[in-house]
């Protein structure tokens, strides 16, 4: 089932609504397939394994679609309109791990608002960070 | 596939490649990344558009063994489509070398078939100097 949250007015400080979701190597398989993107380190564990992440980890396009997906949940439209992201990936996600996608906003300056977004896994560690914008007014 | 991105120059311009953004596959990435999100005008996940532009280059030239994406900048401008095709552009905006690692900047740009924007952004990954397999 689709769902859209009620599009309401944010003020500097606001959380944004979590989005949170456990990856498994099913689901990984599943975006190298609708992708293209077959690397070896997100499909192969013998491959993986042969890394210094030490196994298989997630596409990092497939984790920051959870903080699209965030964005599109909190603000509708105006984000597949107007939206900016620029985001450090900053640690592997894992098959089994579970990721929760989070944002704050930060300011609303000229009809832009501005947030905080990152993921991060089950121990807290962070995954992605970064920021996210887009026209609001 | 005959290249590596590993064997690409800063520059490099690759082949533009148009994709039919049919309901088919944007029903498999919806259902790939889980996103149960909806855009009231039946806009596709703004992030399929560079899932795809990503998935042009790679039609051209192969990740080397151990590629890591390190960051990504990405716009949306997701306007009333005019069709279901879009172009997909990429070009190696940069490229450099530092501890054994190369580091390589790659801009990516969707259009619809007008070549109105709908998507540019860049995408920067780093892979091992010596790597050589594609796999």
């Amino acid at each position: 089932m689709q769902r859209t949250e009620r599009v309401r007015a944010y003020q500097a400080g606001d959380v944004l609504p979590v989005i949170t979701k456990t990856l498994t190597q099913e689901k990984v398989n599943r975006y190298a397939k609708v992708s293209c993107d077959g690397n070896p380190l997100h499909t192969d564990p013998v491959f993986a394994a042969t890394t210094h992440f030490g196994g298989t980890i997630a596409h990092g396009m497939l984790v920051l679609a959870y903080i699209s997906e965030l964005m599109t949940v909190a603000f509708g439209r105006p984000w597949s309109v107007s939206g900016h992201l620029k985001v450090r990936f900053r640690g592997a996600a894992r098959p089994g791990d579970t990721v929760t996608a989070s944002g704050r906003v930060l300011r609303i300056e000229d009809g832009t608002t501005s947030c905080e977004v990152e993921c991060r896994n089950q121990n807290g560690e962070v995954l992605i960070s970064g920021e996210a914008s887009l026209r609001t007014q | 596939m005959a290249v590596s991105l590993a064997d690409l120059p800063k520059g490099h311009e690759f082949a533009e490649t148009r994709f039919e953004l049919t309901p088919e596959w944007v029903a498999q990435y919806r259902a790939a990344v889980e996103d149960a999100s909806s855009d009231p005008s039946g806009a596709p996940p703004p992030l399929s558009l560079a899932t795809l532009s990503m998935r042009a280059l790679l039609e051209e030239a192969a990740l080397p063994s151990g590629a890591i994406h390190v960051s990504q900048e990405i716009s949306f401008s997701l306007g009333r489509q005019s069709s279901d095709f879009v172009v997909a552009k990429a070009r190696v905006a940069s490229r450099g070398e530092r501890a054994g690692w190369v580091l390589m900047a790659i801009d990516l740009e969707v259009e619809d078939e007008t070549g109105t924007p709908m998507m540019n952004g860049r995408a920067t990954i780093t892979f091992p100097a010596v790597a050589q397999g594609v796999r």
